[in-house]
């Protein structure tokens, strides 16, 4: 029985997304629920996993897991084919706030054996899993330490799934694919170069480049991973524990392997609203045969194909009038009246469109009203909207139960049940941001090309809104909150020990601490203490700055020598004094002082300064101009001048 | 909805668990090739019929029927599965048939009587036997069928295939191969049109060439040029419909049409157990659409806005076709009702 058991392919799938791009619709509903083409994305992971082979299935759910658990026990009732060959497994525990305490849980509750497939939910596929992990156990094999080998399908760079994703770079070895180096960038970025280690370039007879990979959010692991994950209490999610073990190579004695999907395999994963939107038009466009919506929710077909890949349930009452266009999927018992016209849109169960309504790109769950003359585009309305006649929605997500007005006009905003009728509100804030509107990709040839989704849905109350419209994750990149906070944290401990005059030592220790606490990059750590330093409330109160402030970096050299010892390092903490002089008014004019301290306090040196200063120039930087700093650069080529000449 | 669909009786748990199992293998294609579906489906029919709680034949009809209705509304587009349902609908009615004759006391005595009983084909009659054993027999005799086609049909290959002929075929298919290999001394020439499939039409062809088949791989596209050099054109279908038409694999139609205008013989390689009792008229079979990367592959940006159609099948019409191979010999595509009649009883048509 034991052995059995062991040949038996075990499958992880996580079901929380860990990140609010599917908000408001996911708030309350775990992301497993949610219907793409009328299917839960739970049901289209358990039959894929059936059928790739899986035998097995550890579903953790963090969000709301009684409805997971009750969606699971409906299938066993309808007897959907997976329940047949799938031993499905639900976990739960509502503390658990990233990937990275998932796997922590997982690692502690034993339940994998060995190699297992580790996915989302959100990932839609047809690959052969048992197959993809007998690949990594080949690799494992070969190198005793791959821990993980990232599955990717490769398509064309201009593909709207990798434009609307966080796009990956990757450089590996081309023989063994073993990934040398891995980044992400934020969707439309506009880096154009790429720096790679030298080494990895020396070291390899054949290093491939790759940037056309769309993530599929699958991953086959080896047994070593989840306590890896219990190890390094600082991995958060799949891409600092690849960084993670990038950097620490022979630290952990683990590598990354990746592989590409061949041929006729698909994989996407549901990431934002935009991908949500182009996935489902593959599965209408049969990509993931033989995924379809036939038989996502049970094997009987109960859908009516009716060419242009237009589908409709059979219970569904269409007018003789109305026009499907193409790309239209149609739920039971749905009525669309007269003159209606529907292109690339979804409409769930018990629905009724009105009058001569134009629906395009738009997902509208179940029974939702819209009634006559309205006009809707890009949208997403969930289950139990009422939408009054006349009202043009662009760009719009709705939250379950919620009605919209007659006449409304809307365009890129989210409505939720609590704001039932305050259009005006939405109205006020809609083009104020970028991140609540819908792009249209329409390239001048008509209405065909509806792409959907904008990436993020921001809220107007978050802190963090106007700088990270374009983040896909906000797990993957530290919040503002945290460096402020790691910020206050530093100025406090700092104070402190100027106050208490501890020593140094201690100091670096507490910034460290908190560092880790907090999840801060190492150049960011440079930057904050510098300013930090600046921002001493001593220095605040004080008559004479200048004064304090030499006393302050005498004080404090032990850790400014710490952490300044690298070029880079020197630029952070020029950046630092730069920032701390525009921002603090007690620094206000001082810029060319301060620089003069540390310079002579040898934290900077000279080559540093003359590159900063340049930078400044050309940035055109209000502290350029400051004459104690135009006085100091004087001094400084001068002084330079002079030395050369001594020689 | 037409009359004959009313409702039936449901199935136990076990039957329906073992039925989704036959439709997911199939889906997920562990389960490929029209021989092995067809054996597949007899299969779990007869585990159905060993199953049943019970015997009378009108309970075995509703079971089987029943079975037959979730297997054709899973599987539109498998002909062969609901073409087995058929033949072992119509073993359980003869096996009803002849117990009702014998068992009428003067069975065969009266002309009358005979007259009479030959079109109660409903098997509505009440009976206390024990039907499953002579249906088994049956089932065996329609596995042992099932196994012998394919060697049935490649025993007629040297009738048809002569050396030096010039062969054509379209796309793979493991009976045109077999049957081409068991043409023996005669050895053709073959010219092989790739179908959807490329890398299946290679291998084929290779295979074949290490026979000593001397083949020539060629593009669909100079079939037009080629033709009016061939003797004979050779296809293996899907499906052979009521009327003699054929559903082919996907750009058949192409190389027919072409066989037609220059009056090359067309001769079809079909089982019996493919020959279908559906007249064309019904579209959801030939509508039906072939995943998209079988015509391209899920690369450019614009894969994910263009539709891509690629049809699964092609549909042949009668007039195409000179004649069928089937396991029992050539026939004519005006010859199909014939064999129709003989194989299914009129009433399962549609089950």
């Amino acid at each position: 029985m034991e052995g059995e058991k062991e040949n038996v392919v075990q499958a992880v799938v996580i079901m929380d997304l860990f990140n609010n791009n599917l908000n408001p619709i996911c708030t309350e509903n775990p992301v497993g629920l949610l219907p793409v083409a009328g299917v839960p994305l739970i049901d289209y992971v358990l039959e894929s996993l059936v059928a790739g082979g899986v035998g097995e299935v550890i579903l953790f759910s963090c969000q709301e897991p009684t409805k997971v658990r009750e969606h699971i026990k409906k299938c066993k009732q309808d007897m959907v084919p997976w329940t047949f060959s799938l031993d499905v497994q639900i976990l739960s525990s509502e503390t658990c706030e990233t990937m990275g305490d998932v796997m922590r849980e997982i690692d502690a509750a034993g339940l994998v054996r060995g190699y297992f497939i580790l996915l989302g939910v959100n990932t839609i596929t047809n690959v052969n899993f048992a197959a993809l992990l007998d690949q990594h156990k080949q690799i494992c094999k070969k190198d005793k330490g791959a821990a993980m080998t990232l599955v990717y399908k490769e398509v064309a760079w201009d593909h709207p799934l990798i434009s609307n994703n966080k796009s990956v770079f990757l450089a590996a070895d081309g023989n063994t694919k073993k990934i040398l180096l891995y980044n992400t960038y934020k969707p439309k970025c506009k880096d154009t170069t790429v720096s790679l280690p030298l080494e990895s370039v020396l070291h390899h007879s054949e290093v491939k480049l790759h940037h056309n990979l769309l993530d599929t959010n699958i991953a086959l692991c080896s047994p070593s991973v989840p306590p890896l994950f219990s190890d390094n209490f600082d991995f958060q999610n799949r891409n600092d524990f690849i960084h993670g073990i990038l950097i620490n190579e022979d630290i952990l004695a683990s590598s990354l392997y990746y592989t590409k999907l061949k041929g006729n395999q698909y994989a996407s994963a549901v990431t934002n609203w935009k991908t949500y939107h182009i996935i489902s038009l593959d599965i209408l466009h049969r990509w993931v045969h033989p995924l379809s919506i036939e038989s996502g929710s049970f094997y009987q077909n109960s859908y009516t194909f009716m060419g242009k890949h237009n589908y409709i349930k059979t219970s569904s009452v269409l007018s003789r009038s109305c026009t499907l266009q193409e790309d239209v999927l149609i739920g039971s018992n749905t009525q669309i009246s007269d003159m209606a016209s529907l292109t690339k849109t979804i409409i769930g169960n018990n629905s009724h469109i009105g009058k001569n309504v134009i629906i395009q790109g738009s997902h509208i769950m179940n029974n939702v009203v819209i009634k006559d003359n309205c006009k809707i585009t890009n949208s997403f309305i969930d289950c139990d909207c009422i939408i009054d006649e006349n009202s043009i929605l662009d760009g719009v997500i709705i939250g379950s139960g919620a009605k919209v007005n007659e006449d409304t006009k809307l365009k890129g905003n989210i409505i939720e049940k609590q704001q039932v009728n305050r259009t005006e509100k939405g109205l006020s804030k809609s083009t104020s941001e970028s991140g609540t509107e819908w792009e249209n990709e329409s390239s001048g040839d008509g209405d065909e090309e509806f792409i959907g989704f904008e990436k993020q849905w921001t809220d107007s109350e978050s802190c963090y809104s106007s700088d990270s419209s374009a983040e896909s994750s906000l797990a993957d990149s530290p919040v503002p909150d945290d460096t402020n906070i790691f910020l206050q944290e530093v100025i406090d401990s700092l104070a402190r020990g100027y106050e208490e005059k501890l020593k140094c030592d201690y100091l670096i220790l507490e910034i460290n601490s908190s560092r880790y606490a907090y999840n801060i990059q190492l150049h960011e750590v440079n930057f904050y203490v510098v300013r930090a330093i600046l921002s001493l409330p001593t220095l605040v109160d004080s008559k004479n700055v200048l004064v304090t402030v030499r006393d302050v970096f005498k004080f404090f050299h032990p850790v400014l020598v710490n952490y300044i010892k690298t070029k880079s390092s020197i630029l952070d903490c020029l950046r630092a004094v730069e920032d701390s002089c525009l921002k603090n008014d007690w620094l206000n004019g001082k810029a060319g002082q301060i620089i003069h301290l540390l310079y002579n306090a040898d934290v900077v040196d000279e080559d540093s300064l003359l590159a900063w200063y340049e930078d400044l120039k050309t940035d055109e930087s209000e502290i350029a101009q400051q004459k104690s700093l135009v006085n100091f650069f004087e001094w400084l080529n001068e002084a330079s001048e002079e030395s050369e000449e001594s020689e | 909805m037409s009359p004959l669909e009313g409702n039936l009786q449901d199935l136990d748990e076990k039957s329906i668990e073992n039925i989704v199992k036959f439709v997911s293998d199939i889906r997920t294609g562990k389960l490929q090739g029209s021989n092995k579906i067809a054996v597949a489906t007899v299969t779990l029919l007869e585990q159905i019929i060993t199953d049943a709680s019970n015997t009378s034949a009108l309970f075995l009809v509703n079971a089987v029927r029943a079975t037959g209705r979730r297997i054709t509304k899973a599987l539109p587009h498998e002909l062969i599965a609901a073409n087995m349902v058929r033949r072992v609908l119509r073993a359980i009615r003869d096996e009803q048939r002849a117990l009702a004759n014998q068992s009428s006391e003067y069975s065969g005595d009266s002309l009358q009587r005979l007259v009479l009983a030959a079109p109660s084909r409903r098997a509505t009659l009440p009976s206390h036997h024990d039907l499953r054993e002579p249906i088994r027999d049956h089932i065996a005799e329609l596995l042992g069928e099932l196994e012998a086609s394919t060697s049935a049909i490649c025993g007629q290959a040297k009738e048809h295939i002569h050396t030096d002929e010039l062969i054509l075929t379209y796309g793979s298919s493991n009976l045109v191969e077999k049957f081409l290999k068991a043409s023996g001394t005669n050895k053709p020439k073959l010219l092989l049109v790739e179908g959807p499939q490329h890398s299946e039409s290679a291998a084929m062809a290779t295979r074949l060439s290490s026979q000593g088949v001397s083949v020539t791989l060629v593009n669909g596209a100079a079939v037009g040029a080629l033709m009016p050099r061939v003797n004979k054109v050779v296809i293996g279908v899907r499906s052979t419909l009521a009327g003699g038409a054929v559903l082919g694999e996907a750009g058949l139609l192409a190389v027919t049409t072409a066989a037609r205008h220059y009056s090359v013989p067309v001769v079809v390689l079909s089982p019996l157990y493919k020959l279908s009792p559906l007249h064309s008229c019904d579209h959801t079979h030939f509508n039906a659409l072939a995943p998209p990367y079988t015509a391209m592959p899920y690369m450019s940006g614009e894969s994910a806005l263009t539709q891509v159609y690629a049809p699964m099948c092609d549909f042949v019409p009668p007039d195409h076709v000179t004649l069928f191979i089937t396991n029992l010999g050539g026939s004519s595509p005006s010859y199909i009702y014939r064999l129709l009649s003989e194989l299914y009883d009129p009433n399962d048509y549609q089950i």
